[in-house]
């Protein structure tokens, strides 16, 4: 394992909320511009592993080491500043804004700042925000849309662009594939492939399997809480998804005693 | 032929932006349509230079209210507090000039750091303790009623002697003495409407080329030169209409201010920005690090402020602090931010077309008086208007969707 230091590592992550243990000591590794795929039956901790990283979750045990520095996050702003981005599975946009003004919700670029009144450099943020929907290609007419006029799988493109936009180093999907048309599917599928290519590392939690055998370099499956298969994406889709699936619903679960190899 | 095809692409760009911007065209026209309605009816009484002045006079602190409800609406909050809160601050004002002999420009700054006080008790109630704000407010509103009998308990209504106070929503703005030319026209006034035409038409053209550079997509000329047009005759009929009276009314000053202020705010700023962002969407706000918290505390305290300074107007409109004064006011500033196209569901509205709304409303109560139409009959005729609005939105709203 003598290669670079990973752009993410959480180590024996353990979160509790009452009497439900939700996460029991996972262990993450992210490297840079890998596709990590997150998979598991519902409530099996996926989300909370990925909001623990995100901030909306502080751990009850456990260390997180951002470019092999060890990092506090104990909000989301925390999170961003150290360059982890959400798209979050509900997407957290506001319908009622154009694009740009999603993209740069809560990072507005300011023209002139007047006591404690800041003006928006309005033209600064829609050029950026075209600049970024061409450079990873996505479909939408104009940034000055709004938002509760385009379709999910724009949407989502959006939601995933604004993540991107400021340099993250890290961008976590929850479900970014979900509830979309065959087509919209794809053209998500294509961004992430865009972001990789552009030097991206990514995170994507998803139910759909053939989603992650896709556009994944790696992939964990998570049960009850705790980390039960990681391994390479490789082999056919078949094949995969028996494997994977055995160990979803917990019909295997002979990793753990085997260890890492 | 090709006049022909120059023809078609008009009606084509003309429908295309009409259907774009209905919702503002359609308020603009019901306004409209009520005023020449009105002005037929009572054979030019309505639009007379005198009943425009007054009528401004009585829709400024219903105004100035609404556009604060409207910023409460649009983080998805209603804030019923606001008449009663006026009225007492409107008695307080009256004591600090008669019982504490406080001059108007310290009463004036004074009763409006009172009105963010009280707007910083229904922020804390609301965005403090989750304490939803039709409840908070509710006990606002009984309690303001309560300070406001309170304070007139002892004195019954509180005459204002002060002139410079009572000219805020009496007074008009002095005339330059001294010109010969158009006697029985103020012609401050009508300086006044010229720079203001000339300052849009400079700020609109600088802005057309501006997007132009930045390769936006803006107005076809004709459209452009047709907005020049109308706004500029609307500015310019409104300034005639005020010179043929008395002159621009100080209500008519306030009421600029606070509007383009507020207006400023809304579109331009970042803190605007994040009022629309907490509307349409708390959770993904509070997610992309928008404080929900903050903006709600801050735009409750602009609200007090707007009650306090239209308590003010009216206590300056009745030269009196009144024992009732602000009641229902509140009703009337929602229904006002209602018919300007609020949405209750968060997110959209605009100061402007609150201050239309008001209008619009206040246009229905003067040009019923002036026909005679009965106060039973009144209050149908504005509760359609109201509801038709509404009605009128939500259809839009679905067909865009």
């Amino acid at each position: 394992m003598g290669e670079a230091t990973p752009v993410v590592e959480m180590r024996n992550i353990k979160k509790n909320f009452g009497a439900v243990q939700a996460l029991c000591g996972v262990d993450l590794v992210l490297h840079h511009n890998e596709v990590l795929g997150l998979v598991g039956d519902n409530a099996a901790g996926k989300s909370v592993l990925m909001k623990v990283l995100s901030g909306a979750h502080i751990p009850d045990g456990g260390e997180i080491l951002i470019e092999g520095k060890k990092a506090h996050i104990t909000n989301p702003g925390d999170a961003r500043r150290m360059g982890i981005e959400m798209v979050y599975q509900d997407l957290a946009l506001a319908n009622n804004l154009d694009v740009a003004a999603n993209v740069f919700m809560g990072r507005e670029a300011v023209s002139t700042q007047l006591g404690p009144i800041s003006i928006m450099d309005k033209h600064h943020m829609e050029q950026e925000t075209q600049r970024l929907i061409d450079r990873l290609k996505i479909d939408i007419s104009s940034v000055r849309l709004r938002v509760e006029r385009l379709s999910g799988g724009q949407r989502q493109s959006v939601a995933i662009a604004r993540a991107t936009a400021f340099n993250s180093k890290v961008t976590i999907m929850d479900e970014p594939t979900a509830a979309l048309s065959v087509a919209a599917i794809d053209k998500v599928l294509d961004l992430v492939r865009e972001l990789k290519a552009q030097g991206c590392s990514i995170i994507i939690i998803s139910h759909r399997l053939e989603d992650i055998y896709q556009v994944s370099d790696r992939m964990m499956v998570l049960r009850h809480g705790r980390k039960v298969l990681e391994c390479p994406v490789i082999g056919d889709l078949d094949e995969f998804r028996e494997r994977v699936v055995a160990y979803i619903i917990g019909a295997r679960n002979d990793f753990a005693e085997k260890g890492v190899n | 032929m090709h006049a022909r095809r120059a023809k078609m692409s008009f009606i084509k760009n003309a429908k295309e932006i009409f259907q774009q911007n209905i919702r503002e065209f359609g308020m603009y026209i019901a306004l409209l349509v009520i005023m020449a309605t009105f002005t037929i009816a009572t054979k030019g009484v309505f639009i007379s230079s005198r009943n425009i002045s007054n009528l401004m006079n009585q829709t400024g602190y219903i105004v100035v209210l609404a556009v604060g409800m409207t910023l409460v609406i649009i983080i998805r909050h209603i804030d019923l507090s606001v008449g009663y809160l006026s009225g007492f601050l409107g008695a307080v004002a009256a004591i600090a000039m008669v019982s504490w002999h406080l001059p108007v420009y310290a009463t004036i700054p004074l009763i409006m750091g009172f009105g963010v006080l009280a707007g910083l008790v229904t922020g804390f109630l609301v965005a403090q303790m989750k304490i939803p704000a039709f409840v908070a407010t509710l006990a606002g509103w009984l309690g303001y009623r309560g300070a406001l009998q309170l304070v007139t308990m002892r004195t019954g209504t509180i005459i204002i002697p002060n002139a410079a106070f009572n000219a805020i929503c009496n007074g008009f703005i002095p005339d330059i003495p001294g010109i010969r030319i158009l006697p029985g026209v103020h012609k401050s006034t009508l300086i006044l409407g010229v720079l203001a035409i000339i300052l849009f038409i400079i700020n609109a053209i600088r802005d057309r080329r501006k997007m132009q550079t930045n390769k936006f997509k803006v107005l076809p000329i004709n459209f452009f030169i047709l907005k020049l047009v109308f706004v500029s005759a609307l500015v310019g009929g409104i300034s005639w209409v005020f010179a043929g009276y008395r002159g621009l009314p100080w209500t008519a000053v306030v009421l600029l201010i606070v509007i383009l202020f507020y207006n400023f705010i809304m579109s331009q700023t970042v803190l605007g920005r994040h009022i629309y962002a907490v509307g349409g969407n708390p959770e993904a706000a509070e997610l992309s690090g928008i404080s929900v918290k903050k903006i709600t505390y801050v735009v409750f305290c602009s609200m007090g402020m707007l009650a306090a300074l239209s308590g003010m107007m009216f206590a300056s409109r009745l030269q009196s602090a009144t024992t009732t004064a602000g009641t229902l006011f509140e009703l009337d500033a929602i229904a006002a931010a209602f018919v300007g196209g609020v949405s209750m569901s968060g997110g959209i509205g605009k100061v402007v077309g609150s201050f239309i709304g008001a209008f619009i409303m206040m246009s229905l109560t003067s040009g019923m008086n002036l026909m005679g139409i009965d106060i039973s009959l009144q209050y149908i005729v504005r509760a359609s208007v109201l509801a038709a609005a509404v009605v009128f939105d939500v259809a839009i709203r679905n067909r865009e969707k």
